[in-house]
Protein backbone atom coordinates (compact mmCIF):
# COMPACT_ATOMS: atom_id res chain seq x y z
CA UNK A 1 0.00 0.00 0.00
CA UNK A 2 1.14 3.54 -0.72
CA UNK A 3 1.48 6.15 2.03
CA UNK A 4 -1.51 8.49 2.27
CA UNK A 5 -1.40 12.07 3.52
CA UNK A 6 -3.87 14.62 4.76
CA UNK A 7 -2.87 17.83 3.00
CA UNK A 8 -5.67 20.12 4.08
CA UNK A 9 -8.75 20.38 6.27
CA UNK A 10 -11.68 22.72 6.72
CA UNK A 11 -14.73 22.87 8.94
CA UNK A 12 -17.97 24.76 8.45
CA UNK A 13 -18.45 25.73 12.10
CA UNK A 14 -20.75 23.40 14.04
CA UNK A 15 -23.89 24.83 15.60
CA UNK A 16 -27.47 25.59 14.70
CA UNK A 17 -27.80 26.52 11.04
CA UNK A 18 -31.49 25.92 10.35
CA UNK A 19 -31.38 27.96 7.13
CA UNK A 20 -28.64 25.86 5.55
CA UNK A 21 -29.16 22.41 4.09
CA UNK A 22 -26.61 19.62 4.36
CA UNK A 23 -25.57 20.48 0.78
CA UNK A 24 -25.10 24.17 1.71
CA UNK A 25 -22.96 23.30 4.74
CA UNK A 26 -20.94 20.76 2.77
CA UNK A 27 -20.30 23.33 0.06
CA UNK A 28 -19.09 25.83 2.65
CA UNK A 29 -16.56 23.32 4.00
CA UNK A 30 -15.21 22.41 0.55
CA UNK A 31 -14.96 26.07 -0.51
CA UNK A 32 -12.86 26.66 2.60
CA UNK A 33 -10.76 23.57 1.84
CA UNK A 34 -10.03 24.77 -1.70
CA UNK A 35 -9.26 28.28 -0.45
CA UNK A 36 -6.87 27.19 2.28
CA UNK A 37 -5.03 24.57 0.22
CA UNK A 38 -5.02 26.33 -3.13
CA UNK A 39 -6.22 23.10 -4.72
CA UNK A 40 -7.75 23.53 -8.16
CA UNK A 41 -11.06 21.64 -8.12
CA UNK A 42 -10.35 19.92 -11.43
CA UNK A 43 -7.43 18.12 -9.77
CA UNK A 44 -9.74 16.19 -7.43
CA UNK A 45 -10.10 12.75 -8.97
CA UNK A 46 -12.90 11.48 -6.73
CA UNK A 47 -15.06 12.49 -3.78
CA UNK A 48 -16.70 10.71 -0.84
CA UNK A 49 -19.35 12.51 1.20
CA UNK A 50 -20.60 11.07 4.49
CA UNK A 51 -24.10 11.99 5.62
CA UNK A 52 -26.97 10.20 7.36
CA UNK A 53 -29.88 12.54 6.76
CA UNK A 54 -28.56 14.55 3.79
CA UNK A 55 -30.61 12.61 1.26
CA UNK A 56 -29.90 10.98 -2.06
CA UNK A 57 -26.85 12.11 -4.04
CA UNK A 58 -25.69 14.59 -1.42
CA UNK A 59 -22.13 13.98 -2.67
CA UNK A 60 -23.05 15.38 -6.08
CA UNK A 61 -25.09 18.17 -4.54
CA UNK A 62 -22.08 19.29 -2.48
CA UNK A 63 -19.20 18.74 -4.88
CA UNK A 64 -20.71 19.82 -8.21
CA UNK A 65 -21.22 23.31 -6.78
CA UNK A 66 -17.49 23.80 -6.38
CA UNK A 67 -16.11 22.43 -9.62
CA UNK A 68 -15.82 18.77 -8.66
CA UNK A 69 -18.16 17.12 -11.14
CA UNK A 70 -17.85 14.50 -13.82
CA UNK A 71 -15.48 12.47 -11.63
CA UNK A 72 -16.71 9.53 -9.51
CA UNK A 73 -18.36 10.73 -6.29
CA UNK A 74 -20.15 8.68 -3.66
CA UNK A 75 -22.54 9.37 -0.81
CA UNK A 76 -21.52 7.28 2.20
CA UNK A 77 -23.93 6.31 4.98
CA UNK A 78 -22.69 4.48 8.07
CA UNK A 79 -24.57 6.28 10.86
CA UNK A 80 -22.19 8.20 13.17
CA UNK A 81 -19.29 6.67 11.25
CA UNK A 82 -20.42 8.06 7.89
CA UNK A 83 -17.73 10.73 7.79
CA UNK A 84 -15.05 8.37 9.09
CA UNK A 85 -16.12 5.86 6.45
CA UNK A 86 -15.89 8.51 3.71
CA UNK A 87 -12.30 9.25 4.79
CA UNK A 88 -11.58 5.51 4.88
CA UNK A 89 -12.79 5.04 1.29
CA UNK A 90 -10.72 8.01 0.13
CA UNK A 91 -7.73 6.48 1.94
CA UNK A 92 -8.33 3.11 0.24
CA UNK A 93 -8.37 4.69 -3.19
CA UNK A 94 -5.07 6.47 -2.67
CA UNK A 95 -3.36 3.63 -0.78
CA UNK A 96 -4.31 1.29 -3.62
CA UNK A 97 -2.79 3.61 -6.19
CA UNK A 98 -6.06 4.32 -7.99
CA UNK A 99 -6.06 8.06 -7.35
CA UNK A 100 -3.61 10.71 -6.10
CA UNK A 101 -6.06 13.36 -4.92
CA UNK A 102 -9.42 12.70 -3.27
CA UNK A 103 -11.74 14.92 -1.26
CA UNK A 104 -13.62 13.46 1.73
CA UNK A 105 -16.48 15.40 3.27
CA UNK A 106 -19.00 14.93 6.05
CA UNK A 107 -22.13 17.05 6.29
CA UNK A 108 -25.36 17.12 8.23
CA UNK A 109 -28.26 19.32 9.18
CA UNK A 110 -30.10 18.09 12.28
CA UNK A 111 -31.99 21.31 13.10
CA UNK A 112 -34.73 20.17 10.78
CA UNK A 113 -35.62 17.41 13.26
CA UNK A 114 -36.38 19.88 16.06
CA UNK A 115 -35.24 19.03 19.60
CA UNK A 116 -35.14 15.86 21.66
CA UNK A 117 -33.60 12.50 20.93
CA UNK A 118 -32.78 11.87 17.27
CA UNK A 119 -35.37 9.69 15.56
CA UNK A 120 -34.11 6.17 14.89
CA UNK A 121 -35.21 5.10 11.45
CA UNK A 122 -34.03 1.50 11.35
CA UNK A 123 -37.26 -0.13 12.54
CA UNK A 124 -36.42 -3.11 14.75
CA UNK A 125 -37.57 -4.97 17.86
CA UNK A 126 -35.90 -2.53 20.27
CA UNK A 127 -37.00 0.68 18.58
CA UNK A 128 -40.55 -0.75 18.75
CA UNK A 129 -40.10 -0.83 22.55
CA UNK A 130 -39.24 2.89 22.64
CA UNK A 131 -35.47 2.82 22.88
CA UNK A 132 -33.60 6.02 22.00
CA UNK A 133 -29.83 6.59 21.98
CA UNK A 134 -29.75 8.40 25.37
CA UNK A 135 -31.55 5.42 26.93
CA UNK A 136 -29.03 2.95 25.52
CA UNK A 137 -26.10 4.97 26.85
CA UNK A 138 -27.92 5.47 30.16
CA UNK A 139 -28.14 1.70 30.57
CA UNK A 140 -24.44 1.39 29.75
CA UNK A 141 -23.82 4.05 32.41
CA UNK A 142 -25.90 2.26 35.03
CA UNK A 143 -24.00 -0.97 34.43
CA UNK A 144 -20.57 0.72 34.34
CA UNK A 145 -21.26 2.51 37.62
CA UNK A 146 -22.50 -0.76 39.16
CA UNK A 147 -19.38 -2.65 38.12
CA UNK A 148 -16.72 -0.01 38.77
CA UNK A 149 -18.06 2.15 41.60
CA UNK A 150 -17.96 5.29 39.43
CA UNK A 151 -20.56 7.92 40.31
CA UNK A 152 -22.55 10.64 38.60
CA UNK A 153 -19.84 13.19 39.47
CA UNK A 154 -17.43 11.08 37.43
CA UNK A 155 -19.72 11.27 34.41
CA UNK A 156 -20.05 15.00 34.94
CA UNK A 157 -16.29 15.51 35.04
CA UNK A 158 -16.12 14.33 31.40
CA UNK A 159 -18.58 17.05 30.41
CA UNK A 160 -16.68 19.67 32.40
CA UNK A 161 -13.35 18.70 30.80
CA UNK A 162 -14.63 18.57 27.25
CA UNK A 163 -16.51 21.85 27.62
CA UNK A 164 -13.29 23.49 28.88
CA UNK A 165 -11.56 22.19 25.75
CA UNK A 166 -14.40 23.35 23.51
CA UNK A 167 -14.37 26.82 25.03
CA UNK A 168 -11.10 27.36 23.16
CA UNK A 169 -12.41 26.03 19.85
CA UNK A 170 -13.99 28.58 17.51
CA UNK A 171 -15.47 25.71 15.49
CA UNK A 172 -17.34 24.21 18.47
CA UNK A 173 -21.11 24.28 18.90
CA UNK A 174 -20.77 25.07 22.62
CA UNK A 175 -17.97 27.48 23.51
CA UNK A 176 -18.82 28.07 27.17
CA UNK A 177 -17.44 26.13 30.10
CA UNK A 178 -19.82 24.41 32.52
CA UNK A 179 -19.35 23.63 36.22
CA UNK A 180 -19.86 20.29 37.93
CA UNK A 181 -23.03 21.47 39.72
CA UNK A 182 -24.42 22.84 36.48
CA UNK A 183 -24.00 19.44 34.83
CA UNK A 184 -25.44 17.58 37.82
CA UNK A 185 -28.44 19.88 37.98
CA UNK A 186 -29.23 19.97 34.27
CA UNK A 187 -32.45 18.35 33.10
CA UNK A 188 -32.79 14.60 33.61
CA UNK A 189 -32.82 12.84 30.23
CA UNK A 190 -32.49 9.12 30.95
CA UNK A 191 -31.25 8.14 34.41
CA UNK A 192 -28.42 8.61 35.32
CA UNK A 193 -27.77 10.85 32.29
CA UNK A 194 -28.64 14.53 32.36
CA UNK A 195 -28.77 17.01 29.52
CA UNK A 196 -25.15 18.10 29.88
CA UNK A 197 -24.02 14.47 29.72
CA UNK A 198 -25.40 14.38 26.16
CA UNK A 199 -23.96 15.85 22.97
CA UNK A 200 -26.11 18.36 21.11
CA UNK A 201 -27.84 17.75 17.78
CA UNK A 202 -25.75 20.03 15.60
CA UNK A 203 -25.51 21.17 12.02
CA UNK A 204 -22.15 21.35 10.34
CA UNK A 205 -19.71 20.00 7.80
CA UNK A 206 -16.04 19.22 7.42
CA UNK A 207 -13.79 18.43 4.48
CA UNK A 208 -10.30 16.96 4.18
CA UNK A 209 -7.92 16.55 1.27
CA UNK A 210 -6.21 13.17 1.01
CA UNK A 211 -3.37 12.62 -1.42
CA UNK A 212 -0.34 10.57 -2.36
CA UNK A 213 3.19 11.59 -1.36
CA UNK A 214 3.93 13.01 -4.84
CA UNK A 215 0.74 15.04 -4.97
CA UNK A 216 1.26 16.33 -1.42
CA UNK A 217 4.82 17.39 -2.27
CA UNK A 218 3.62 19.29 -5.35
CA UNK A 219 0.82 20.98 -3.43
CA UNK A 220 3.23 22.02 -0.70
CA UNK A 221 0.73 22.47 2.13
CA UNK A 222 1.45 21.21 5.66
CA UNK A 223 0.67 17.52 5.85
CA UNK A 224 0.05 14.67 8.26
CA UNK A 225 0.37 11.00 7.40
CA UNK A 226 -2.45 8.51 7.84
CA UNK A 227 -0.82 5.49 9.47
CA UNK A 228 -4.01 3.48 9.87
CA UNK A 229 -7.54 3.65 8.55
CA UNK A 230 -9.94 0.96 9.71
CA UNK A 231 -13.71 0.45 9.61
CA UNK A 232 -15.55 -2.42 11.29
CA UNK A 233 -19.20 -3.35 11.58
CA UNK A 234 -20.90 -4.67 14.71
CA UNK A 235 -20.98 -8.39 15.48
CA UNK A 236 -24.61 -9.50 15.38
CA UNK A 237 -26.02 -11.70 18.14
CA UNK A 238 -28.96 -11.62 20.54
CA UNK A 239 -27.35 -13.23 23.59
CA UNK A 240 -25.54 -11.76 26.61
CA UNK A 241 -23.61 -8.61 25.76
CA UNK A 242 -21.18 -6.81 28.07
CA UNK A 243 -22.40 -3.24 27.73
CA UNK A 244 -19.33 -1.87 29.53
CA UNK A 245 -17.00 -3.18 26.82
CA UNK A 246 -17.64 -1.80 23.32
CA UNK A 247 -16.28 -4.74 21.43
CA UNK A 248 -16.55 -2.95 18.09
CA UNK A 249 -14.21 -0.20 19.30
CA UNK A 250 -11.74 -2.75 20.69
CA UNK A 251 -11.67 -4.70 17.41
CA UNK A 252 -11.34 -1.61 15.24
CA UNK A 253 -8.61 -0.11 17.42
CA UNK A 254 -6.61 -3.34 17.55
CA UNK A 255 -6.60 -3.52 13.75
CA UNK A 256 -5.56 0.14 13.57
CA UNK A 257 -2.68 -0.27 16.03
CA UNK A 258 -1.51 -3.32 14.05
CA UNK A 259 -1.66 -1.42 10.76
CA UNK A 260 0.20 1.57 12.20
CA UNK A 261 2.74 -0.45 14.18
CA UNK A 262 1.89 1.75 17.15
CA UNK A 263 0.39 1.17 20.59
CA UNK A 264 -1.92 3.15 22.88
CA UNK A 265 1.12 4.42 24.81
CA UNK A 266 2.34 6.21 21.67
CA UNK A 267 -0.72 8.46 21.42
CA UNK A 268 -0.47 12.16 22.23
CA UNK A 269 -4.13 12.85 21.61
CA UNK A 270 -7.37 11.06 20.89
CA UNK A 271 -10.51 12.51 19.37
CA UNK A 272 -13.07 10.13 20.87
CA UNK A 273 -16.75 9.52 20.17
CA UNK A 274 -18.15 11.00 23.40
CA UNK A 275 -21.77 11.19 22.26
CA UNK A 276 -22.57 10.82 25.97
CA UNK A 277 -20.18 11.28 28.91
CA UNK A 278 -20.22 7.57 29.73
CA UNK A 279 -18.89 6.87 26.22
CA UNK A 280 -15.54 8.44 27.09
CA UNK A 281 -14.99 5.84 29.83
CA UNK A 282 -16.13 2.89 27.73
CA UNK A 283 -14.19 3.80 24.60
CA UNK A 284 -11.05 5.01 26.41
CA UNK A 285 -10.83 1.54 27.95
CA UNK A 286 -11.56 -0.24 24.68
CA UNK A 287 -8.97 1.94 22.90
CA UNK A 288 -6.44 0.89 25.54
CA UNK A 289 -5.64 4.35 26.91
CA UNK A 290 -7.01 3.40 30.34
CA UNK A 291 -7.18 0.14 32.25
CA UNK A 292 -10.48 -1.69 32.28
CA UNK A 293 -12.80 -0.06 34.81
CA UNK A 294 -10.35 2.79 35.52
CA UNK A 295 -11.08 5.43 32.88
CA UNK A 296 -13.24 7.39 35.31
CA UNK A 297 -10.22 7.68 37.59
CA UNK A 298 -8.04 8.82 34.69
CA UNK A 299 -10.49 11.65 34.03
CA UNK A 300 -10.69 12.59 37.71
CA UNK A 301 -6.88 12.62 37.93
CA UNK A 302 -6.54 14.92 34.90
CA UNK A 303 -4.79 12.30 32.77
CA UNK A 304 -7.05 13.08 29.77
CA UNK A 305 -6.70 16.87 30.07
CA UNK A 306 -5.19 18.78 27.17
CA UNK A 307 -1.85 18.82 29.02
CA UNK A 308 -2.34 15.40 30.62
CA UNK A 309 -0.91 11.95 29.87
CA UNK A 310 -2.97 11.70 26.68
CA UNK A 311 -5.28 14.53 25.61
CA UNK A 312 -8.76 13.14 25.03
CA UNK A 313 -10.91 15.28 22.76
CA UNK A 314 -8.85 18.48 22.98
CA UNK A 315 -11.23 19.96 20.39
CA UNK A 316 -14.10 19.61 22.87
CA UNK A 317 -15.37 16.27 21.65
CA UNK A 318 -18.94 15.67 20.62
CA UNK A 319 -20.10 17.04 23.98
CA UNK A 320 -18.81 20.49 23.10
CA UNK A 321 -17.90 20.54 19.43
CA UNK A 322 -21.32 19.07 18.66
CA UNK A 323 -22.43 16.06 16.66
CA UNK A 324 -23.70 16.68 13.14
CA UNK A 325 -23.71 12.94 12.75
CA UNK A 326 -22.16 12.39 9.32
CA UNK A 327 -19.72 15.30 9.71
CA UNK A 328 -18.19 14.23 13.02
CA UNK A 329 -15.61 11.75 11.69
CA UNK A 330 -14.26 14.24 9.15
CA UNK A 331 -14.08 17.04 11.71
CA UNK A 332 -12.05 14.74 13.99
CA UNK A 333 -9.54 14.17 11.17
CA UNK A 334 -9.45 17.94 10.64
CA UNK A 335 -8.79 18.65 14.31
CA UNK A 336 -6.07 15.96 14.36
CA UNK A 337 -4.52 17.47 11.21
CA UNK A 338 -4.27 20.90 12.83
CA UNK A 339 -2.78 19.36 15.99
CA UNK A 340 -0.15 17.40 14.06
CA UNK A 341 0.81 20.32 11.84
CA UNK A 342 1.16 22.56 14.90
CA UNK A 343 -1.58 24.90 13.74
CA UNK A 344 -4.24 24.16 16.38
CA UNK A 345 -3.84 27.56 18.03
CA UNK A 346 -5.27 27.72 21.53
CA UNK A 347 -6.19 24.03 21.32
CA UNK A 348 -2.65 22.92 20.61
CA UNK A 349 -1.52 19.84 22.51
CA UNK A 350 2.18 20.51 23.19
CA UNK A 351 4.42 18.31 21.05
CA UNK A 352 1.55 16.43 19.40
CA UNK A 353 2.97 13.89 16.97
CA UNK A 354 0.58 10.90 17.11
CA UNK A 355 -3.22 11.24 17.04
CA UNK A 356 -6.06 8.73 16.98
CA UNK A 357 -9.60 9.52 15.89
CA UNK A 358 -12.57 7.33 16.76
CA UNK A 359 -16.20 7.40 15.73
CA UNK A 360 -18.73 4.69 16.37
CA UNK A 361 -22.42 4.57 16.21
CA UNK A 362 -25.65 3.42 14.87
CA UNK A 363 -28.18 2.14 17.35
CA UNK A 364 -29.42 -0.96 15.62
CA UNK A 365 -30.66 -4.14 17.22
CA UNK A 366 -28.27 -6.99 18.00
CA UNK A 367 -24.91 -5.17 17.77
CA UNK A 368 -23.16 -2.83 20.17
CA UNK A 369 -22.87 -0.32 17.31
CA UNK A 370 -23.49 -0.52 13.60
CA UNK A 371 -20.16 0.85 12.40
CA UNK A 372 -16.90 2.08 13.92
CA UNK A 373 -13.95 3.80 12.31
CA UNK A 374 -10.51 4.51 13.73
CA UNK A 375 -7.73 6.53 12.12
CA UNK A 376 -4.19 6.97 13.40
CA UNK A 377 -2.25 9.94 12.05
CA UNK A 378 1.31 11.12 12.62
CA UNK A 379 3.14 14.38 12.11
CA UNK A 380 5.50 14.56 9.12
CA UNK A 381 8.63 16.67 9.41
CA UNK B 1 -58.57 -1.93 20.84
CA UNK B 2 -55.41 -3.70 21.84
CA UNK B 3 -52.24 -4.21 19.86
CA UNK B 4 -49.40 -6.31 21.22
CA UNK B 5 -45.93 -5.13 20.15
CA UNK B 6 -43.87 -8.17 19.27
CA UNK B 7 -46.97 -10.28 19.88
CA UNK B 8 -45.91 -12.95 17.39
CA UNK B 9 -42.86 -13.62 19.56
CA UNK B 10 -44.74 -14.03 22.84
CA UNK B 11 -46.15 -17.40 23.93
CA UNK B 12 -48.89 -16.81 26.50
CA UNK B 13 -50.37 -19.28 28.94
CA UNK B 14 -52.82 -17.35 31.11
CA UNK B 15 -50.84 -14.92 33.23
CA UNK B 16 -47.53 -16.54 32.41
CA UNK B 17 -45.66 -15.64 29.26
CA UNK B 18 -42.57 -16.89 27.54
CA UNK B 19 -40.53 -15.69 24.59
CA UNK B 20 -40.44 -17.63 21.36
CA UNK B 21 -36.78 -18.16 20.46
CA UNK B 22 -34.74 -20.12 17.94
CA UNK B 23 -31.76 -22.30 18.77
CA UNK B 24 -29.42 -23.27 15.95
CA UNK B 25 -28.80 -27.02 15.80
CA UNK B 26 -25.62 -26.39 13.82
CA UNK B 27 -23.82 -23.80 15.97
CA UNK B 28 -26.01 -23.49 19.12
CA UNK B 29 -26.60 -19.73 18.66
CA UNK B 30 -29.79 -18.52 20.34
CA UNK B 31 -32.04 -15.92 18.72
CA UNK B 32 -34.76 -13.62 19.90
CA UNK B 33 -36.83 -12.63 17.95
CA UNK B 34 -37.01 -16.14 16.47
CA UNK B 35 -35.39 -16.71 13.09
CA UNK B 36 -35.67 -19.18 10.21
CA UNK B 37 -32.01 -18.78 9.28
CA UNK B 38 -29.23 -18.66 11.85
CA UNK B 39 -27.52 -15.27 11.69
CA UNK B 40 -24.24 -16.74 12.93
CA UNK B 41 -23.76 -19.65 10.49
CA UNK B 42 -26.66 -19.21 8.01
CA UNK B 43 -27.96 -22.74 8.76
CA UNK B 44 -31.68 -23.31 8.29
CA UNK B 45 -31.73 -26.11 10.89
CA UNK B 46 -33.15 -24.25 13.87
CA UNK B 47 -35.21 -25.53 16.78
CA UNK B 48 -38.17 -23.25 17.55
CA UNK B 49 -38.65 -23.24 21.31
CA UNK B 50 -39.62 -20.99 24.23
CA UNK B 51 -37.89 -19.49 27.26
CA UNK B 52 -39.07 -19.62 30.85
CA UNK B 53 -40.47 -16.49 32.49
CA UNK B 54 -37.63 -15.70 34.93
CA UNK B 55 -34.66 -13.51 34.07
CA UNK B 56 -32.20 -10.98 35.42
CA UNK B 57 -32.21 -7.22 34.75
CA UNK B 58 -28.73 -6.54 33.35
CA UNK B 59 -29.06 -2.76 32.94
CA UNK B 60 -31.98 -0.35 33.18
CA UNK B 61 -32.93 3.31 32.95
CA UNK B 62 -35.83 5.67 33.54
CA UNK B 63 -36.40 7.30 30.16
CA UNK B 64 -37.45 10.93 30.59
CA UNK B 65 -37.00 12.08 26.99
CA UNK B 66 -38.27 9.25 24.89
CA UNK B 67 -40.03 8.19 21.77
CA UNK B 68 -43.70 8.29 20.85
CA UNK B 69 -46.07 6.48 21.51
CA UNK B 70 -44.76 5.97 25.03
CA UNK B 71 -45.50 8.44 27.80
CA UNK B 72 -42.48 9.55 29.82
CA UNK B 73 -41.22 8.64 32.25
CA UNK B 74 -40.99 4.96 31.35
CA UNK B 75 -38.50 2.35 32.49
CA UNK B 76 -36.55 0.17 30.06
CA UNK B 77 -34.46 -2.85 31.02
CA UNK B 78 -32.19 -5.26 29.26
CA UNK B 79 -33.14 -8.63 30.69
CA UNK B 80 -31.14 -11.84 30.25
CA UNK B 81 -33.50 -14.78 30.05
CA UNK B 82 -32.54 -18.34 29.15
CA UNK B 83 -29.59 -17.28 27.02
CA UNK B 84 -31.20 -14.43 25.09
CA UNK B 85 -31.21 -10.72 25.87
CA UNK B 86 -34.49 -8.83 25.73
CA UNK B 87 -35.14 -5.10 25.78
CA UNK B 88 -38.40 -4.63 27.65
CA UNK B 89 -40.44 -2.13 29.58
CA UNK B 90 -40.16 -2.56 33.34
CA UNK B 91 -43.22 -2.37 35.57
CA UNK B 92 -42.25 0.30 38.11
CA UNK B 93 -41.25 3.94 38.61
CA UNK B 94 -37.59 3.25 39.38
CA UNK B 95 -34.94 1.48 37.36
CA UNK B 96 -34.24 -1.90 38.98
CA UNK B 97 -30.67 -2.35 40.23
CA UNK B 98 -28.32 -4.28 37.93
CA UNK B 99 -28.53 -8.05 38.41
CA UNK B 100 -31.91 -8.01 40.13
CA UNK B 101 -34.26 -10.92 39.33
CA UNK B 102 -37.37 -10.25 37.27
CA UNK B 103 -40.36 -12.16 36.01
CA UNK B 104 -41.89 -11.63 32.56
CA UNK B 105 -45.55 -10.77 32.34
CA UNK B 106 -47.66 -9.09 29.71
CA UNK B 107 -49.23 -5.67 30.14
CA UNK B 108 -49.90 -2.24 28.70
CA UNK B 109 -46.83 -0.17 27.88
CA UNK B 110 -48.35 2.73 25.94
CA UNK B 111 -51.22 3.90 23.82
CA UNK B 112 -51.65 5.25 20.33
CA UNK B 113 -54.97 7.01 19.74
CA UNK B 114 -57.70 4.60 20.85
CA UNK B 115 -55.34 1.62 20.74
CA UNK B 116 -53.77 0.24 23.90
CA UNK B 117 -50.24 -0.96 23.23
CA UNK B 118 -49.26 -4.11 25.11
CA UNK B 119 -46.08 -6.09 25.22
CA UNK B 120 -43.93 -8.18 27.50
CA UNK B 121 -43.20 -6.43 30.76
CA UNK B 122 -40.55 -7.18 33.39
CA UNK B 123 -41.75 -7.10 36.98
CA UNK B 124 -39.53 -7.32 40.05
CA UNK B 125 -39.42 -10.61 41.91
CA UNK B 126 -39.99 -9.88 45.57
CA UNK B 127 -40.10 -12.20 48.54
CA UNK B 128 -43.86 -12.51 48.00
CA UNK B 129 -43.71 -13.56 44.37
CA UNK B 130 -40.56 -15.64 44.43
Amino acid sequence: MRPVFVAGAAVAPFGKHPGQSAADLGEESVVELLRTTGLLPELAEAGFVGSVYGGSLVAQRVLQRVGISGVPVFTVENACSSGGSAVHLAWQAIAAGIYDCVVAVGTENLSNFGGGALPLTTADAEIAQGVVMPATYAMRAQRYMYETGAGVDDLSRVSVKNRINGSRNPRAHFQAEVGLDQVNQSRAISDPLRLLHCCPNSDGAAAVLLCSAEFAADLGTPRARIRASVVRSGTFHTTFRDMTWPDITARTARAAYDMAGLSPADLDLVELHDAFSIAEFLHAEALGIAERGKAYRAVADGEFDRDGRVAVSPSGGLLSRGHPVGATGVSQISEAYWQLTGTAGELQVPGASVALTHVTGGGIFGVDNGACSVHILTAED
Amino acid sequence: MRKTIGGDWIAQDGEAIALRISVCRNCAARWYPPRKICSTCASNDLEQTVTGDRGVAYASTVVRVGAAPFRVPYVLSYVDIDGVRLLTHFDGDQAPPSDSPVRLTIGQIGSEGQTDLWSHLATPITEDTR
